[in-house]
């Protein structure tokens, strides 16, 4: 799915069904969902944290914020990581 | 050996369940008689795990590492206290999948199960109208688990229909997509019978053509085009019909553990049936986490070690596992050997006779046996 799909406008939130999980044996964050399990890289985390109804924009905002990070450049990972949880059924857009 | 940690329970709570469906997995003449009885238990005396025992269970498999859990059987609604179940899997984080024929579901239960914090649930169907599904159940149930759909999804409950597929329903996978289309499911597993337990005894009533195998595969390989994005569609193939075998649990006790109703614990809810000589451990004499770890029955097919040639020096050996250990056994008569589906296993042409048989124009069987429940050692109650 090309990036340009996700708008800045657009709100994220986890797909039904999908449960944000720490996994206690490894300390990391896993994505659970019927059947499946996936690990989550600390990008992709510190992303789905902020998947509160926040916009693309705001989350980009945030991130660059709390990490005192080039915005330009977190909206790049952002968008990646968006695009592949969105294309694994794993996010919704709304 | 190091143990890896397990990702996913199946609790098998109860074996009985109000359809006969001639693929069951169960085994076959399951009997509850031998279990151990505990008198002094209130609400189960015909053997299965009581409602402690499960939480026990539960709790231990959480620190074991198990982040799923699937509650399945027979028919898990049959224990009155699922919903109960289900709270105590969430309060140890667990995601609860609820594996079911929806006999025994009406809105107030779904409602329960919902409000307990079940994530998921998976509703078998055994094609997509009402007289070739209900004389496949061996009961009058399609109509029924239509309404039980619709009660799923407006409790705003995830959900997936599994279709198991075999010769008798095979050809009308279009309609099985189109009903879950209908139904608003998320996803759909269109699994061909794999032959273990009332199934393996039924194979020849039940093992599809070949083609009708690959006319199948073409109709579920476009229609997951057509859906991506909207429905998740898993088709399994009959595994005689391929080459290479299936890697079957991930590899044996690597990924997966089921608890049975009377606690056996088991690399996969086949192995106590289709391998009689393993002696399996039970939840009410050792934690969960020894048997995991220690048993001799989790550890004998445990890595690559145990593999005999092609297996051992094949390349694949970490990539399949040498396939199905009850497949294994139950057609050739030892598990420690390679899955006969192989194309490079010695054993290849028992396969080869069984489709042999199969695709002939010769009859072939078209009865098959109705999975009947166990026996409890008394009535239930």
């Amino acid at each position: 799915m090309p990036m340009s799909e996700i708008a800045d406008a657009a709100q994220p939130r986890l797909a039904k069904g999908v449960r944000l999980h720490s996994d206690s044996a490894t300390g990391k964050s896993v994505l659970l969902f019927p059947e499946g399990i996936v690990e989550l890289n600390e990008t992709a985390h510190e992303i789905l944290v902020r998947c509160d109804g926040r916009t693309v924009t705001e989350i980009v905002q945030a991130l660059a914020d709390d990490y005192d990070a080039d915005q330009a450049a977190i909206a790049i990972d952002v968008r990646e990581t968006l695009a592949g949880l969105e294309q694994r059924k794993l996010i919704e857009l709304t | 050996m190091i143990a890896p940690r397990p990702y996913a329970l199946l609790a098998e709570i109860s074996y009985r369940c109000p359809l006969h469906c001639p693929y069951c997995s169960n085994p076959v003449g399951a009997s509850l008689r031998e279990a151990p009885r505990h008198p002094q238990v209130v609400g189960y005396s015909n053997g299965e795990l009581t409602n402690d025992e499960w939480r026990r269970v539960i709790r231990e498999a959480a620190a074991l590492g198990v982040l799923q859990i699937g509650f399945s059987g027979g028919e898990p609604l049959v224990r009155p206290d699922l919903a109960e179940l289900i709270g105590a899997a969430r309060g140890a984080n667990l995601y609860t999948n609820l594996i079911t024929s929806g006999i025994g579901l009406d809105d107030e239960r779904v409602h329960l199960l919902r409000d307990a914090g079940l994530d998921s649930v998976q509703l078998s169907f055994q094609s997509d109208e009402s007289s070739l599904s209900d004389e496949i159940a061996g009961a009058r149930a399609h109509q029924h688990k239509l309404d039980v759909a619709e009660k799923i999804r407006s409790a705003g409950i995830p959900l997936s229909l599994n279709f198991v597929i075999h010769r008798h329903n095979i050809d009308r996978l279009p309609q099985m997509i189109e009903l879950t289309e209908t139904l608003g499911a998320e996803r759909v597993e269109l699994a061909n019978a794999q032959f273990y337990g009332w199934a393996f005894l039924n194979r020849a009533a039940l093992l599809p053509t070949r083609e009708q195998v690959t006319r199948a595969r073409e109709i579920a390989t476009a229609a997951k085009a057509r859906l991506a994005g909207r429905i998740d569609i898993f088709y399994v193939l009959p595994d005689y019909y391929e080459t290479r075998p299936k890697p079957c649990l991930n590899g044996w006790g690597q990924r997966y553990l089921t608890v049975n109703p009377m606690g056996d614990v088991l690399p996969c809810p086949t192995a106590s049936s289709a391998i009689p000589d393993l002696r399996f451990e039970n939840v009410r004499a050792r934690a969960l986490d020894w048997i995991w770890r220690e048993s001799e029955s989790f550890n004998r097919f445990r890595g690559t070690e145990w593999m005999p040639e092609p297996c051992r020096s094949c390349p694949q050996r970490e990539i399949d596992f040498g396939g199905c250990r009850c497949q294994a056994a139950l057609l050739t008569g030892n598990a420690a050997t390679t899955d006969p589906v192989c194309e490079f296993s010695p054993d290849r042409a028992i396969v080869d006779a069984v489709l042999r048989d199969i695709n002939s124009s010769s009859g072939h069987a078209r009865e098959w046996t109705y999975r009947v429940n166990p026996r409890a050692a008394e009535p239930f109650g």
